[in-house]
Formats: structure tokens, C-alpha cells, sequence
């Protein structure tokens, strides 16, 4: 009787992972690595009184890359030092990173938080002079005009945006391609620019004076990128089959997509608009070309001067008092706040997508 | 394909059709027209600037008006000439540039290749947080919290390594620097590098990185011969995506930088520079009828050099994204 031998190979667990197998040994190594050079630079610290900057960069990074190096080297050999200084270089760069984003967040914060109060917020800028103090006058207008003028540029948008999303993605259009590279080109275009635009179309050539309109129409070739990828992306993540099926139904194209990839994609696209509004609410040189800052609070978009947050804060900044740059801080403050809620709705609001998906 | 195979020759079927109910037709007119409104946005602002442009040209000529290094609206005749700020600019986001690329990269790889799944999530949305702040809110905190820390750094470069020319600054003053300037502008475009890095690494073939660490490499040869090669040209984008973004930066830029017509060509430490996009929203206010047809067609430079580089940058990561179709 031949004997049957079993040449099938030995089915891998799923679970096994031979890259990331490590020894004990390397993991000791690597733990002790990670905590002895900041011990002993916090110790150094502590005795000699040393500077924390000088202390980082002459004790605790030398330290650090050679305590890595041997880690890399009792694992791999000689080529392991490369290993160890990549590892601290990508650390070190990351909270770096970090370190900027916290000193932006917490200045703005610390320095814009005494500037605020009730009257800074609700009350607008007649009768102030720049060394006024701080209890009277405030932003008021400016956040009513911020407002007026980005919702202004929100309704032109975001039809566009979507409309343009829907070509990327309903449509069998051949310059899908072309408009994908412009708009992501258009997302770099200087603000600046845009302000000029608008300037020599419709102030310089006397079709209108200063007005919050002009700074609407200057904010939308900044947002209709942002809106119209988000969107894109947004449209793109409804399954296929649900369109499909709704073609199939008898149902026309228009149909389709206002019942059914519409619905669906929604979340997707609240995102989208928040994130385009986020993109320009501090945008400055586009409204210092084409708006007035006004003192008083306007609430025609059509007519007259208008202040916006951004535009004050370069009023402010450029006035160079004591008293005015506390408002211009407390007016940072203020653009970051709405950022912030803007940015965490948009969080949220994606969340519920992928909520909804599962 | 179908030509390799002649022999079978079969009509194929056109399954694309055409809509044919009005509405439908409405539908895709609509949207086929708003697609085509960015053509139109670009079209325009090409036009309107050009228009207003021209009589400088006329007046200062094309040669000079690039090159020339004087800009003085009381003079008579006016000169406007962009030489100083033109080279600021290239300088500047060169600098910017230089700084933000590993700090992106590094990010980059540390939240794909590095990090603790959660870990990674606060990271990415840390980096998105940073693309969110103004850049008149940089700028606030440029002038008044980091141009101290980072003239301390100057100084350190200054008499450390003073003997390299582009480190040189005899008058001593650190302060609104090309080199300040330059970081304000790396710590915006940090985000847009990182994001678009991030997004070629993640969707990399896992497999070929587990193959490189199976066979005994380390995370630095992996990087190196495999991770990099792979996401080179999407990279390489991505840095040009953030170059155009720091060529157009304007307000973070007009705080930290002393705008001078002096033309500075390498001394990154000396307390003069310019800057295309500054110098425009600067001279604005005060500007006469010529003034303003000059910074017209200084934006209309800004807005060419930006527009090449950015088409050419997203072509390439379009190209390097075939999985975005």
C-alpha cells in the first residue's frame, strides 16, 4: 500500500504577524530606551538647574539616539543604528509638530481670553479709538459681518460645489479628469488673488463701491475647492448598487440622485460644507481688497460698508497699541472659537456617517 | 485590448446612453455647466488682471518690471519693479520648504507606520486642526510669540555656524528675517505635505512592507529601499502642492517679515526680504491709480507662477492616485 504523503503546507494563522515578532530581550531593550534618557535628563534637570531647551538638545537627544542606536544594533547589528535614529528623528519631528500646534492654541488662548468678556462680543466698535480699554466696544459687528458675508458665499457655493461633484461622479463627462486636477490646482490659489479679482471687476471698473458682496464673491474661488472634493468624496462612498437600483426602477437620472444618493450621501456633504466654510472664515486678504471695515454693525450685504472678524484683526494688528493688539487677540480668539465649532461639527457629522454605514 | 485579438471581431455594445427626458438632460446641463465654472473662475481672473495689468507693463516693461529692484510711486516717472520681492518669495518658501518636509514626512509615517491605532487618530486630527487656523491667527502669533524664540535660534546659527555666508548678518538684528518667515510659512504647509503623504502611505501595498520586514529588514531600510521609492512621486506633489501654498501666503508672512526692496540674495538671517503676496495687501491702502495697476500685475506674476505649479503638482498626484480614478 503506498503511503499517502500530505504535501499541502501548513495553513498560516490568520493571526500570525512574522514582521512584527519581537524577542523579550528587544522588547526590554526598547522599554528601557524609551525611559532611561528622559530620567536621566529630568534628573540633570533637577540637580544642576539647567535650562529645559538645553537640557533637551544637549543631554536628552544625544542620550536618546545612542540609547536607540544600541537597541537597533542588539537587534539587527551594525546597520541597527540607522534603525534607532530614525525612530527618534520620527518621534521627535511628530511632537514637534505638536509643540507648534499647542504654542498656536495656547498664546491665542492665554492672550485672547483676558480680552473677552460680554461687551467684546456683543457690542460694536463706534465711538472706540485704538487705545480705548478694553471694557468697551468689541466685535460685535465684525462677527455679524463674518457672518454675512461667508453665508453670502455659502449659498453661491455650495450649489456649484455639488453640482460640480455630481459631473465627478454621475455623469460620463470626458473632462472629469481635467476639472478633478483644476479644482485641486484652484485650492492653492493665493487669497490674495482672489482679492485682486474682484477688485478689477467690480470696484476698480466703478460697477460698485465697498460692499460685503464684493468680499462674498471674492471667498468663493477659495471654497469651492474644498466643497466640491469633500462632496465628491461624499458621493463617491454611496454603494453603487443603491443608484443601480434605483435606475433600474424606471426611476431618471435626477430622480436617482435627489431621492436616493442624495439622502444617503448627506452627512457626507454637511461635512463638506462646514469644512469649506472653516477654509475661508479667516481668510483676510481677499476682504481687506474688497471690503470696507465699518464701526458700526450693517446688516446689508448689498450696501455699504462692512467689518468682518479677519478684517479687524488686521486693523487692529496694524494699529500696534498695547490696547489694540488685546483685541486683536481677543478677535483670534473669537475666529478660533467658531474654527473650532465648525471643525468639530464636521467631525460629528461624518461620525454619524460611519455610524450609519456599519 | 480588442487589438490583440483580430479574430474576434465583435461590434461591442455602447452601454453609456444618452439621457433623453428633458429633466435629465436639465440635470446633467446643470451640472456639466457648474463642472465647467472653474474654467470660467480661472478664465476671468486671468482676464481681469490682465486688463488692469497691461498699462504697467506699458509703462515699465515686461524685462524690468520682473527684474528690476526699484519701487517708488513718487518718483517721476513711477517705477514699479518686482525683482526683490519676486526672489523673496522663491526664497522664502524654499526655506519653508525645506523645514516642513521632514516634519511632514516624519508625521506621516509615525501615523501610518508607527503609532498605536487611537494614537494615530489624534495625530491625523491634530494635523487637520493645524491646516484649520487662519493664517492671520499665525500670523498674530508669529510676530508677537515665536519671532522671540526663533530669533534666539538665528542667534545660535548666527554664532555657531556665522562663517557659512548664507548664516552672515552684520547688523546683528534677528528679528523679521527671511529665515522667521520661512518657518511661519513651514508650520502651514506642514499639514498640506503631511495630509497628502499620509494618504500615498496608507494606501501602499501592505504586503511588499511585511515582505521587507520578514526578510529581516528594519523599519530604516524599509523606509528607505521600499516605503520611499514606492510614494516617491506622490511625495514629491505634495511638496509642490505646499510650495505654491507658501508662494501665495500673505497675511502670516506680512508680520514677520521686514518687506524691503533692498534685494536680499541669501543672507536668510538679515532683517530684510520680500514677498510677492505681502507687498501687495501692504502698498494696497495707500496705492494711487499706477500703484494699483502695478501690485495688479505683481498678482497677476503670483497668480501664473502658483497656477503652473499647482496644475503641474496635482497632475502628478493625480497620477500617482490611481486609485481615485
Amino acid at each position: 500500500m503506498e503511503k499517502i504523503v500530505d504535501l499541502t503546507p501548513v495553513a498560516r494563522p490568520k493571526t500570525a504577524a512574522p514582521w512584527s515578532r519581537k524577542s523579550p530581550q528587544f522588547k526590554l531593550y526598547a522599554s528601557l530606551a524609551s525611559v532611561v534618557p528622559a530620567a536621566v535628563a529630568l534628573g540633570v534637570i533637577a540637580l544642576t538647574g539647567m535650562d529645559f531647551m538645553a537640557a533637551l538638545f544637549i543631554v536628552f537627544l544625544p542620550i536618546q539616539v545612542i540609547a536607540a542606536a544600541l537597541v537597533g544594533v542588539s537587534v539587527y547589528g551594525r546597520r541597527g543604528i540607522l534603525e534607532g535614529l530614525l525612530v527618534v528623528a520620527t518621534i521627535f519631528l511628530s511632537s514637534f509638530v505638536f509643540v507648534l500646534l499647542g504654542s498656536v492654541i495656547w498664546s491665542v488662548i492665554s492672550n485672547g481670553f483676558a480680552a473677552l468678556s460680554p461687551s467684546f462680543i456683543f457690542q460694536n466698535n463706534y465711538y472706540i479709538q485704538p487705545k480705548t480699554s478694553l471694557e468697551y466696544g468689541g466685535v460685535g459687528h465684525s462677527i455679524v459681518g463674518s457672518l454675512l458675508i461667508v453665508g453670502l458665499s455659502t449659498i453661491v457655493t455650495v450649489p456649484l460645489g455639488l453640482a460640480t461633484a455630481v459631473y465627478l461622479t454621475e455623469t460620463q463627462g470626458k473632462s472629469k479628469g481635467i476639472i478633478r486636477t483644476l479644482l485641486q490646482a484652484m485650492s492653492g490659489l493665493p487669497s490674495v488673488v482672489s482679492g485682486l479679482f474682484i477688485y478689477a471687476m467690480f470696484i476698480a471698473s466703478g460697477i460698485t463701491t465697498y460692499a460685503g458682496w464684493t468680499g462674498s464673491l471674492a471667498l468663493i474661488p477659495l471654497m469651492l475647492p474644498t466643497v466640491a472634493r469633500v462632496t465628491e468624496e461624499a458621493l463617491r462612498l454611496v454603494p453603487v448598487e443603491l443608484r443601480n437600483g434605483a435606475l433600474a426602477l424606471g426611476a431618471p437620472a435626477w430622480r436617482a440622485f435627489v431621492q436616493v444618493t442624495l439622502p444617503a450621501a448627506k452627512s457626507g456633504i454637511v461635512t463638506a460644507i462646514l469644512l469649506g466654510v472653516a477654509r475661508v472664515i479667516g481668510e483676510t486678504a481677499p476682504l481687506v481688497l474688497t471690503t470696507f471695515a465699518a464701526d458700526r454693525t450693517n446688516l446689508n450685504v448689498f450696501d455699504g460698508a462692512m467689518g468682518s472678524l479677519p478684517t479687524y484683526l488686521f486693523n487692529y494688528i496694524a494699529f500696534g497699541f498695547d490696547e489694540s493688539i488685546q483685541r486683536a487677540w481677543g478677535a483670534a480668539l473669537v475666529i478660533l472659537i467658531l474654527v473650532a465649532i465648525l471643525f468639530i461639527s464636521a467631525r460629528v457629522a461624518s461620525r454619524t456617517r460611519t455610524k450609519a454605514r456599519k | 485590448m480588442s487589438a490583440n485579438a483580430p479574430s474576434e471581431k465583435i461590434e461591442r455594445r455602447k452601454l453609456a446612453t444618452k439621457p433623453f427626458a428633458r429633466a435629465d438632460r436639465i440635470f446633467f446641463g446643470v451640472s456639466t455647466a457648474a463642472a465647467y465654472s472653474s474654467f470660467v473662475i480661472i478664465a476671468l481672473i486671468l482676464i481681469f488682471l490682465v486688463g488692469r495689468a497691461i498699462p504697467a507693463f506699458q509703462t515699465q516693461g515686461i524685462i524690468d518690471f520682473a527684474f528690476g529692484s526699484t519701487w517708488d510711486s513718487a518718483a517721476t516717472p513711477a517705477k514699479f519693479q518686482l525683482g526683490p520681492m519676486l526672489w523673496g518669495s522663491i526664497l522664502i518658501s524654499l526655506i519653508g520648504v525645506v523645514i516642513a518636509v521632514p516634519l511632514a514626512i516624519s508625521i506621516a509615517y509615525f501615523i501610518e507606520f508607527m503609532a498605536h491605532k487611537t494614537l494615530a487618530k489624534v495625530v491625523t486630527t491634530v494635523v487637520d486642526l493645524l491646516a484649520a487656523i487662519p493664517s492671520i491667527v499665525l500670523g498674530l502669533w508669529g510676530a508677537f510669540v515665536f519671532s522671540p524664540i526663533a530669533a534666539g535660534w538665528a542667534k545660535m546659527l548666527n554664532q555657531s555656524m556665522g562663517w557659512i555666508p548664507i548664516f552672515d548678518n552684520p547688523e546683528q538684528n534677528f528679528l523679521r528675517s527671511p529665515f522667521i518667515a520661512g518657518i511661519v510659512v513651514a508650520v502651514m504647509i506642514v499639514p498640506i505635505i503631511a495630509s497628502i503623504t499620509r494618504e500615498i502611505f496608507s494606501q501602499m501595498d501592505r504586503d511588499i512592507i511585511n515582505a521587507s520586514l520578514a526578510l529581516g529588514g528594519n523599519r530604516e531600510s524599509t523606509f528607505r529601499k521600499v516605503i520611499l521609492p514606492t510614494a516617491a512621486s506622490g511625495v514629491i506633489g505634495g511638496v509642490l502642492l505646499g510650495l505654491g501654498r507658501a508662494l501665495g501666503e500673505t497675511v502670516a508672512v506680512l508680520y514677520v517679515l521686514n518687506i524691503s526692496f533692498d534685494i536680499n540674495w541669501g543672507n536668510v538671517l538679515q532683517a530684510k526680504g520680500g514677498s510677492v503676496a505681502s507687498m501687495i495687501i501692504s502698498k494696497f491702502g495707500e496705492a494711487n491709480p499706477d500703484e494699483i495697476s502695478a501690485l495688479m500685475a505683481a498678482g497677476l506674476v503670483l497668480f501664473v507662477f502658483t497656477l503652473i505649479i499647482n496644475s503641474l503638482a496635482s497632475y502628478i498626484v493625480a497620477k500617482a492616485q490611481p486609485w481615485r480614478k
